[in-house]
């Protein structure tokens, strides 16, 4: 079902790509300046003109290769922190009777994404994984990667649950990490490997999905009753 | 040989190809002008769809740097995405500024069919309500016409585009020419019946500009969902599968893609607009196109920015300008107020095969109506876009085999988000920016725009009637957003060249015929007098199809 256009002006068939002049620092600044919802300045109009045409998905590139790479190395992580992400990632999401975090690459994927965050967001992920390993060596003597699966999982939970404040607590251990900023560092990195797991394809067929798009159409509610049970 | 296009001189020039200038090149067209239809972008064809890919191929899985670094404004839409983002302005060639202290975001695409190709597709009729609101609160001044005098035009837009909705026999909210209605889920039908017992309100489902059974050679919507990606069975209205067909099939349509309007060109003896200039988007060549009549259709901002920057003598402060207004009065719907919640009693079992239905439901405004009388703290009002479905819980607690059970048995969630009415105000208002220009030497916009305290009224009290309904509707956890977002997230920017019968107090007649230059039209959001609480676009179609109907009439009478 092409759409016979009639165009009259077409624009050369291949545009040159343009190196554009602006600087690392430009780049991150204009990040920020959008983060604080704001727009581009003067000097950005000065931006050469950037190959106009069709993005890679358009042009039906499977990004998701890049993921499975048999060469495929590290964006941002180093070794440790990459592990490390490997082992809380699968405690989070084990494999169960389908496939947990690790066989979906989470850690592959939250690399390259973390890779072209603004530096605040990098040191934000770097700070809750570093959070981890120290919590694991104050309460078990043994960086995280060192513990057992049990033990993985007893350090991790009390942080996977809304905790109430209670005053016995506070007032008996002055010394206990505040459970606010402990579940913060722990749900920044739950919050990403989640989504890094269901935004998978192994992550999507464990939720069921069939691999269509379509499904009939949207029949919506069909009780005869107002309970809707 | 086909003549040069740009040889000619054709009866209408039609600057934008989206929503409102696929109606102008279709109904002068059909009329038998001879139309110049001008499209700052390229072509586009339905073979860069994405509608059908998982997010999972994408590389960054919509995170990608390349538009961090290229859209960092465009990216605040939500239509602007990995997939699709070279549909949407490149924001380092297409500058714009606005004071430190009231930032504004302004959402574009270039390209055939310009935001028809990704807009949320609602589409719902302004009543008397709307059109004579002045003459009932003494705020401002009315529109210049009635509904019944826009009704036809309503009608004849539905019926050609397709809306799907259901009949409400609201006075706040005409019926218009609906294909059959999309369904709605229990969560919608609890919401809608326990509203209407206890507070006596309308909850409808969505009026959408997407087809429910064929319509003019169009399928009926497949439920794939995510229809900002392109529709291969062209199910939504977009321009360039259908009034742009539409024009071309006629042969009296020329498109011409890749030239961006900088100015209307003036024969200054006759005061009469000549044509307009265009820079070639890629070769940056510069181009004149001549015409009996210019009809800009480029969006509010965007027309508005080339009557600025077609200034001459006679017109110091921009072409058409003689009031002193244009650029004022520039409006977009407040958006910040809202309520969200989760039916806790309801069994959520989400399903990941669902039929995706690209709509949700609507609550008709029912503040400040005859009905009700006056609110005792803000004048005007707000209606709401929600939805209730049930969904996977990532946010469910636990970590493990557990956690993962959790996130499959799901929520069921329930929200509502106002879209309040803008008021007209001389203060929000765009000029030229003396020190920008764009990538292709045009100066570019300020734009100066800050929501007031009316409309921060209606997003609490909207946060407010929001959470008493869901309350009443059962639903638990129930969570507010009170403020108002920047202006520009709402994408229904109107104003800035307002309508109206007195050359001095408005830019156009109520025909959007420029007062100063009779033979220059504006038929996009411009001339929008106040901006309602419904979702613009189809007023903007039915007053673009009236204008052309009535510029027809004067060329049948020897009057251009």
């Amino acid at each position: 079902m092409d759409f016979p256009v009639q165009v009259t002006q077409a624009s050369s068939a291949h545009s040159q790509a343009h190196q554009t002049s602006l600087s690392r620092r430009d780049l991150i600044r204009a990040a920020l300046l959008s983060a604080a919802a704001s727009v581009l300045g003067p000097s950005f109009s000065l931006a050469q003109a950037i190959e106009s045409g069709l993005t890679p998905a358009a042009r039906g590139e499977d990004g998701a290769a890049y993921l499975t790479d048999p060469h495929w190395k590290a964006a941002f992580l180093n070794d440790h922190q990459n592990e490390t992400l490997i082992a809380l990632s699968d405690v989070i999401i084990p494999a169960t009777d389908t496939s947990g975090a690790k066989a979906a690459l989470v850690n592959r994927y939250l690399d390259l994404l973390i890779s072209v965050q603004p530096s605040e967001f990098q040191q934000e992920f770097l700070a809750a994984l570093k959070f981890i390993d120290s919590e694991s060596q104050a309460q078990l003597g043994k960086e995280f990667l060192e513990l057992s699966l049990e033990d993985q999982t007893w350090l991790l939970k009390p942080w996977a649950y809304t905790q109430q404040s209670s005053h016995w607590t506070e007032r008996n251990d002055p010394h206990a990490q505040p459970a606010d900023l402990a579940q913060q560092h722990f749900h920044r990195l739950k919050t990403l490997i989640a989504a890094a797991y269901y935004g998978s394809e192994i992550g999507q067929k464990e939720l069921g999905w069939d691999g269509e798009f379509t499904h009939g159409p949207y029949e919506g509610c069909e009780h005869s009753d107002a309970t809707h049970s | 040989m086909a003549q040069d296009p740009l040889q000619q001189t054709y009866d209408a020039i039609v600057v934008g190809s989206g929503a409102t200038g696929g109606w102008a090149a279709k109904r002068l067209s059909e009329a038998g002008l001879k139309v110049a239809l001008l499209e700052a972008g390229r072509a586009v064809t339905g073979r860069e769809f994405t509608e059908h890919m998982p997010s999972f191929q994408l590389k960054y899985r919509n995170h990608s740097p390349e538009v961090m670094r290229t859209r960092p404004i465009q990216r605040q839409c939500y239509a602007c995405m990995e997939y699709n983002y070279e549909w949407f302005v490149n924001d380092l060639e297409n500058p714009y500024s606005t004071p430190p202290d009231r930032p504004f975001t302004w959402q574009r695409l270039r390209i055939l069919g310009g935001r028809s190709l990704v807009w949320g597709r609602q589409s719902y009729r302004l009543s008397d309500v709307d059109f004579k609101a002045a003459s009932r609160d003494g705020y401002d001044v009315d529109w210049p016409f009635s509904y019944s005098d826009l009704a036809p035009f309503y009608d004849i837009v539905e019926n050609y585009v397709g809306i799907s909705g259901a009949p409400e026999k609201n006075e706040m909210l005409p019926d218009g020419q609906f294909l059959p209605p999309m369904k709605m889920s229990c969560g919608e039908i609890r919401l809608r019946d326990s509203v209407k017992k206890t507070f006596g309100r309308t909850v409808t489902i969505g009026r959408t500009a997407i087809v429910t059974q064929p319509h003019n050679g169009r399928a009926p919507c497949h439920y794939c969902g995510p229809c900002e990606r392109g529709c291969m069975t062209y199910s939504y209205f977009s321009s360039p599968f259908t009034t742009v067909k539409d024009a071309l099939k006629t042969g009296n349509c020329t498109l011409i893609t890749d030239a961006i309007v900088s100015h209307v060109d003036m024969d200054v003896s006759a005061n009469k607009a000549r044509g307009v200039t265009f820079v070639n988007r890629t070769t940056k060549e510069t181009k004149h196109v001549r015409g009996k009549t210019v009809v800009l259709c480029a969006q509010a901002l965007e027309s508005t920015r080339i009557l600025l920057n077609s200034s001459t003598q006679e017109y110091p402060k921009g072409l058409g300008n003689s009031s002193g207004l244009l650029g004022h009065y520039l409006m977009d719907h407040v958006v910040g107020g809202s309520a969200s919640a989760t039916f806790e009693d309801m069994q959520a079992s989400p399903s990941a095969n669902p039929p995706h239905r690209p709509n949700g439901i609507y609550l008709v405004r029912f503040r400040n109506t005859p009905a009700e009388g006056k609110h005792p703290h803000f004048i005007r009002g707000y209606g709401f876009q929600g939805g209730s479905m049930p969904d996977f819980n990532m946010d469910a607690a636990g970590i493990g085999a557990d956690y993962k059970k959790a996130v499959k048995r799901g929520v069921y969630g329930v929200s509502l988000g106002a879209f309040g009415e803008s008021l007209a105000n001389l203060d929000n208002f765009c000029e030229i920016d003396p020190n920008l220009k764009d990538a292709w030497g045009i100066p570019a916009l300020r734009i100066s725009m800050a929501h007031g305290k009316n409309e921060a009224a209606l997003m609490r009290d909207a946060a407010i009637t929001g959470a008493e309904m869901l309350e009443a509707a059962g639903a638990k956890d129930i969570r507010l957003t009170t403020g108002t977002e920047m202006p520009g997230m709402a994408i229904h920017e109107v104003g800035t060249a307002r309508m109206g019968n007195d050359p001095k107090k408005s830019v156009l007649d109520p025909f959007c015929r420029s007062h100063d230059v009779s033979n220059l039209l504006v038929t996009d959001g411009s001339g929008f007098v106040s901006s309602a609480c419904q979702n613009p676009t189809l007023t903007m179609m039915a007053i673009t199809v009236r204008a052309c109907d009535h510029l027809v009439e004067r060329f049948k009478r020897n009057e251009v």
